[in-house]
């Protein structure tokens, strides 16, 4: 990322405008801006700048790691800036984007699509790098954590391993393109290989997992991104509440989650969904309250106790998966460029055929060019066919498309395939290696058996590419013959000198004309559906292979190239679902709280509503100590109406805490009164436990185009206690202590913003920036820390 | 990357004018003969009931055409396969080895010539020996004799002779180990500087001879001066191997402090030349040797396992694996901090998967230390059915090792 260099705000001085006359005409409001920011000293939040922005935008993230700033706009629309406003691309998926999250590193923007596709994005150009179909309907949330490297006993004892490919192996082969070698190559499809590279490469160095929340209550999990390693559906999740000594089962129907948040030691994971609760031993119990909007919150320490195997097994097997990709690429790249020079082939010898039918000759094609081989005669309608419709130009067109698809298949096979190919079955032998350590990867579900299955395969596939190379090259080298041979004759037919054509071999003319020259033996072998015959001495070789310890399955030789290959891929497909299934079932749910009902008519919208989860290193615990215990956040919108109450917004904490140790209620929360001419547009939480609310005035109150953003201090609020009463009552935040926010008073920081203010609202915890998004399209980006040299450390050690 | 570039040789056949100008009659021949077969045997494979196709250019088609691909050209395609499995079986991968030696035999056994194709069956072979155990690869060198007579082929009966020492040793038949010893020192020539393969092989098994035998010294003084032969040879595998048999001397002898500097060095010689898998039992003779030091050095030695063994358990064969398990099953039950009863499962899973490999191996000095331990465990835990049933079986091992009493058989397979 060399490119963009961390940028760090300017301080105290107004940014450079670009001129651009769009900026200049807003130049005024800015100096006007700047003017009033300057006069009233006391003002918390810099203003960095106030841009328009020719789009409405519905989403926006701030790139962990650089000040970068992505934002989708309503017709889905990818927007990356850079701090100072430049913008460095734009792509437009050509799909409806619903979520968006930065990758750990800052290197990939992932997005969620309205059809269930998670796009993988490069921060340098914005090209997709993967595309991958994980759910089936809308995701509506991503979550990407990184573990976070502890202390250095944790390391210790397992992260020794070593990938081993790199040290015997060149780099992995891409994907072949079309022309080969052939100049004329755009600079484009250069970059997006390096990309995919660099990607495989420079992500996996840090264990890490994306989280995606659909419209349906699945929830996947993927390590990198790319391989994925579970998958649950909240639907189906028994949820069992232990209330005055006794356990009751519930589970949640018509699930939609909103957000979800994996804790940064992986141990944990919190979700808000809308769904209903029912009670699986009693249907009858539930009632119109039961819809509502719950938090959830599941055990995923799956994760974190088997972070380095699963670290191992996922980079092996996706890199396996991509090299798979290469392969596939490989066959359907030689099978085209194959058929595609036969056709013209056999769409220039048909005419032979019918122009003997026509001079009413009985014999074949075979026949004339046998007869013209051994010098008995030459027919008129070979003759007409050779020197007319053939001819010499026409002749020399077939031989040089014929070459150079010959040319395309032997790169292929020697830069795609046969290294693709190798590396699988080193990385799969090295797979099956660490499958026999059952005492660690059995959990994990990488199953010996299946690796076995699956090495064998691929022992498979490689004999298929031999045998295939060596088809390939002889059906070549005689299409090279004959196509001489031709030629000669044409020439000889036309009184030409022949000192210019190579010298050919008879017989394998012969062999062309009886065995090629209606029949294609490579295109054979790329076929799926091709069953070969073979005979009995092979037959008895391969079987006695097998007492030396060869493939146990004999018949694999019936099969072709392709066919081999699907079956690679299906027992891979079977292997890596192990793992997949595995992990699946150990991420169990630890605890419920129901938080506010919604009526079913406002149900949809209530995804919608804002919130915020976030975990929070606990002050007290001890950097040393091998596992951390962190506190979550969880800040939200109650909607007007629901719970009797209006305007009102809730902090709770320690949630997960209390699911797990049931005898020290540590969960506590406050409810904020906003005051009744605003109405809160979107919160976030912000590192050092603090809240920030956006809060633009109603259109009917006299405040309307007038808007705050507040940042308070959590901890300078008072939290209460509250019991969990569920299941013999649902809701029990009212419980809460209400506060009533006044705008003027010291519980954080206010700041007013003169325009009407909408979602979303874009935090960024590690720069101490805040961006947001005025409903008549300007972007206003604030300084929240002033100390900011001071925070600077403290910030990136919290979150 | 050479290696890579070999397997070009068949693909690009063709491009750049190679043709077969030195045409010796050969190719005629076949091809008039395979013509006759090919137009005759037409109807009758075209009327099987399953719609099967034949492809006229498969190698594994018998009516096949005769390929324009000169036989040199295939040979040196096939032994580019031959060569990767030899690189694979020093780099350490296993399925590397058996998967490319499998190419070799199935896609160019028609083309190889006799001593190239019996190297694959060899190959094939000790794989065999080192993962299925001795009764599978016996079986399948009486195979390969009758394939390629003994009397023509040296590949074929130094293998049978390495495997009869080896299973001499494990199954601890000293006196015939030394006696296949012997026999190897006459293979080779009398004059220094030639067979040198050969003669450092011989000296490597004769000082593991000495070594089973527990005469320590000697057994030093012979690995010393082979040391020295492959220094002078630059032969840097083998020093790395000679330099963890020295390790493994001093270990056996109890004086691990020695052996330490030897099995460090052979560690990092590994290291510099990419030897996987020797590095790795480099790495577990380390923590064999500190466990030696004391218990106090258990966690050390349990982290060196660790780190050898994704290597170990995926490449190693059934001894050095077995090996793996016990040292693990040492370093927790050395461990102060270890309590069996609390996690058994962490001493018994190891042990009772070495039991079931050595039990393959008919290696009778380690299975009754696996039983040892296995007893020790369960007394600890007080399961005294499984006590007695692992004595019991320690005890037959023991015997087994003390009065080897069927010597005789060890020439038989």
């Amino acid at each position: 990322l060399s490119l963009f260099p961390p940028v760090r705000p300017p301080k105290k001085t107004s940014p450079k405008k670009p001129p651009t006359k769009q900026q200049a005409a807003m130049a005024e409001e800015q100096m006007e801006e700047a003017s009033s920011s300057a006069a009233a000293s006391g003002t918390p939040f810099q203003l960095q700048f106030d841009k328009p922005i020719p789009f409405q935008i519905k989403l926006a993230e701030w790139n962990p790691e650089k000040d970068l700033l992505a934002m989708v706009t309503d017709d889905s629309k990818v927007l990356l800036h850079r701090f100072n406003w430049q913008r460095l691309w734009t792509i437009s998926p050509g799909k409806c984007i619903t979520s968006i999250c930065w990758s750990p590193d800052g290197k990939i923007v992932a997005l969620g699509t309205e059809d269930g596709f998670v796009l993988l994005h490069d921060v340098e150009n914005g090209k997709m790098l993967r595309s991958i179909k994980s759910h089936d309907v809308a995701i509506i949330c991503l979550n990407w954590a990184e573990d976070e490297p502890l202390s250095r006993t944790d390391k210790e004892d397992l992260l020794s391993y070593e990938d081993r490919t790199t040290r015997f192996f060149p780099p992995a082969p891409v994907m072949p393109r079309i022309g080969g070698l052939n100049s004329g190559d755009t600079g484009l499809a250069d970059e997006n290989e390096e990309a995919i590279q660099a990607f495989s490469s420079a992500s996996c160095q840090r264990f890490n997992i994306l989280c995606t929340g659909d419209k349906d209550g699945c929830i996947c999990f993927s390590i990198f991104g790319i391989f994925p390693i579970g998958k649950i559906n909240i639907n189906k999740v028994p949820i069992h509440v232990q209330s005055s000594g006794k356990r009751t089962s519930y589970r949640l129907q018509d699930v939609s989650i909103s957000k979800v948040s994996l804790s940064r030691n992986l141990h944990q994971l919190v979700l808000l969904c809308s769904g209903k609760l029912i009670n699986t031993d009693n249907l009858s119990l539930s009632n119109d309250l039961s819809v509502g909007v719950h938090c959830l919150h599941l055990d995923t320490s799956i994760f974190s106790n088997r972070k380095n195997e699963l670290h191992q097994v996922s980079q092996q097997a996706s890199s396996i998966q991509d090299l798979v990709e290469v392969v596939r690429a490989s066959i359907s790249m030689m099978s085209k460029q194959w058929s595609n020079a036969m056709n013209l082939f056999h769409e220039k010898f048909s005419a032979l055929p019918s122009l003997l039918t026509a001079h009413g000759m009985e014999s074949s094609s075979e026949d004339e060019f046998m007869s013209l081989l051994f010098g008995t005669h030459t027919s008129p309608a070979l003759h007409q066919f050779l020197v007319s419709s053939l001819g010499e130009a026409g002749l020399k067109r077939i031989a040089k498309t014929i070459e150079s698809a010959g040319r395309e298949l032997r790169i292929v096979v020697s830069e795609h395939l046969q290294p693709a190919v190798e590396i699988i079955s080193f990385r799969l032998a090295e797979l099956r290696g660490l499958a026999r350590w059952r005492s660690r990867f059995q959990n994990i579900g990488l199953d010996e058996k299946l690796m076995d299955g699956v090495t064998e395969r691929v022992g498979m596939l490689v004999v298929q590419v031999e045998r295939f190379s060596r088809v390939a090259a002889t059906v070549l080298y005689l299409f090279q013959n004959f196509l001489s041979w031709v030629l000669k004759c044409v020439k000889i037919l036309l009184s030409e000198p022949t000192d210019q054509v190579p010298s050919t071999n008879s017989e394998l003319v012969v062999i062309f004309l009886k065995f090629l020259l209606d029949k294609d033996p490579i295109k054979q072998l790329l076929e799926t559906d091709q069953i070969f015959e073979w005979d009995i001495d092979t037959a008895k070789h391969v079987e006695h292979l097998v007492v030396f310890g060869g493939f146990t399955d004999t018949k694999f030789l019936e099969r072709s190239l392709a066919k081999q290959f699907s079956e690679l891929e299906e027992s891979l497909k079977e292997a890596f679902l192990m793992p997949f299934t595995t992990v699946s079932s150990q991420i169990h749910c630890q605890g419920l709280l129901p938080l506010y009902p919604v009526t079913s008519s406002d149900a949809l919208s209530s995804t919608s509503t804002p919130a915020s989860i976030a975990f929070y290193k606990d002050k007290d615990s001890q950097h040393n100590a091998s596992s951390y215990s962190s506190t979550d956040y969880i800040c939200f919108k109650i909607p007007d109406g629901s719970l009797n109450l209006r305007n009102f917004v809730a902090v709770i904490k320690d949630f997960c805490n209390s699911c797990s140790t049931s005898n020290t209620p540590s969960l506590s929360g406050f409810l904020l009164h906003i005051p009744v001419e605003y109405e809160c547009v979107d919160l976030s939480l912000y590192k050092d436990n603090q809240v920030v609310l956006l809060l633009s005035g109603k259109s009917s109150s006299e405040n309307a185009g007038r808007s705050w953003m507040v940042m308070l201090q959590t901890e300078n609020l008072s939290f209460s206690q509250f019991s969990r009463t569920f299941p013999a009552n649902y809701y029990n935040l009212q419980e809460l202590e209400a506060l009533e926010l006044q705008l003027d008073t010291d519980y954080g920081k206010v700041r007013s913003v003169p325009h009407p203010l909408s979602t979303p609202l874009a935090v960024s915890a590690s720069r101490g920036v805040a961006c947001i998004f005025s409903s008549r399209r300007h972007a206003l980006v604030y300084i929240l820390d002033e100390d900011e040299d001071e925070d600077e450390d403290e910030g990136s050690e919290m979150e | 990357q050479n290696l890579r570039l070999s397997s070009h040789v068949l693909s690009d056949f063709g491009t750049d004018g190679l043709s077969i100008a030195n045409d010796n009659g050969s190719f005629s021949t076949s091809w008039l003969r395979n013509l006759s077969d090919a137009s005759s045997s037409w109807h009758s494979s075209s009327t099987k009931p399953r719609k099967l196709i034949t492809n006229d250019f498969d190698n594994f088609h018998f009516h096949a055409q005769p390929s324009p691909i000169p036989t040199s050209v295939l040979q040196l395609a096939g032994s580019a396969y031959l060569m990767r499995a030899t690189a694979w079986e020093h780099y350490g991968s296993a399925p590397m080895v058996r998967m490319n030696t499998l190419v070799y035999a199935t896609c160019f056994a028609d083309a190889a010539s006799s001593s190239e194709l019996s190297l694959a069956y060899v190959k094939l072979i000790e794989q065999l020996a080192v993962f299925k155990g001795y009764s599978a690869a016996f079986c399948a060198l009486k195979l390969a004799e009758e394939k390629f007579p003994s009397s023509t082929n040296s590949q074929i009966h130094l293998l049978k002779m390495q495997l009869l020492h080896e299973r001499a040793l494990h199954r601890g038949h000293l006196r015939i180990a030394q006696q296949i010893c012997d026999e190897f020192g006459v293979l080779s020539s009398s004059v220094s500087g030639v067979d040198i393969e050969l003669k450092t092989e011989a000296s490597l098994r004769r000082a593991r001879t000495l070594l089973a035998a527990k005469q320590f010294s000697q057994a030093a003084a012979v690995a010393n001066s082979l040391f020295t032969t492959c220094y002078k040879y630059n032969m840097q595998v083998e020093n790395a191997s000679v330099l963890l048999l020295l390790a493994e001397i001093h270990r056996k002898s109890d004086n691990a402090v020695l052996g330490l500097p030897y099995a460090l060095a052979s560690q990092s010689f590994c290291k510099s030349f990419n030897l996987d898998l020797l590095e790795a039992s480099a790495t577990l003779t380390l923590a064999e040797l500190w466990l030696a030091l004391g218990s106090n050095h258990a966690k050390r030695a349990l982290s060196l396992v660790y780190q050898s063994l994704p290597m170990i358990l995926g490449h190693g064969g059934l001894e050095l694996r077995a090996r793996s398990q016990i040292v693990l099953a040492k370093c927790h039950l050395t461990d102060p901090e270890f309590s069996v009863s609390e996690d058994p499962c962490a001493v018994l899973d190891p042990l009772n998967q070495a039991a079931e490999d050595l039990q393959v191996l008919e290696y009778h000095e380690m299975a009754a230390e696996v039983y040892y331990l296995k007893a020790m465990t369960y007394n600890h835990l007080g399961k005294e059915y499984e006590r007695e049933e692992a004595a019991a079986r320690f005890k037959e091992h023991v015997t087994a090792l003390e009065n080897p009493r069927d010597e005789e058989d060890s020439l038989v397979y």
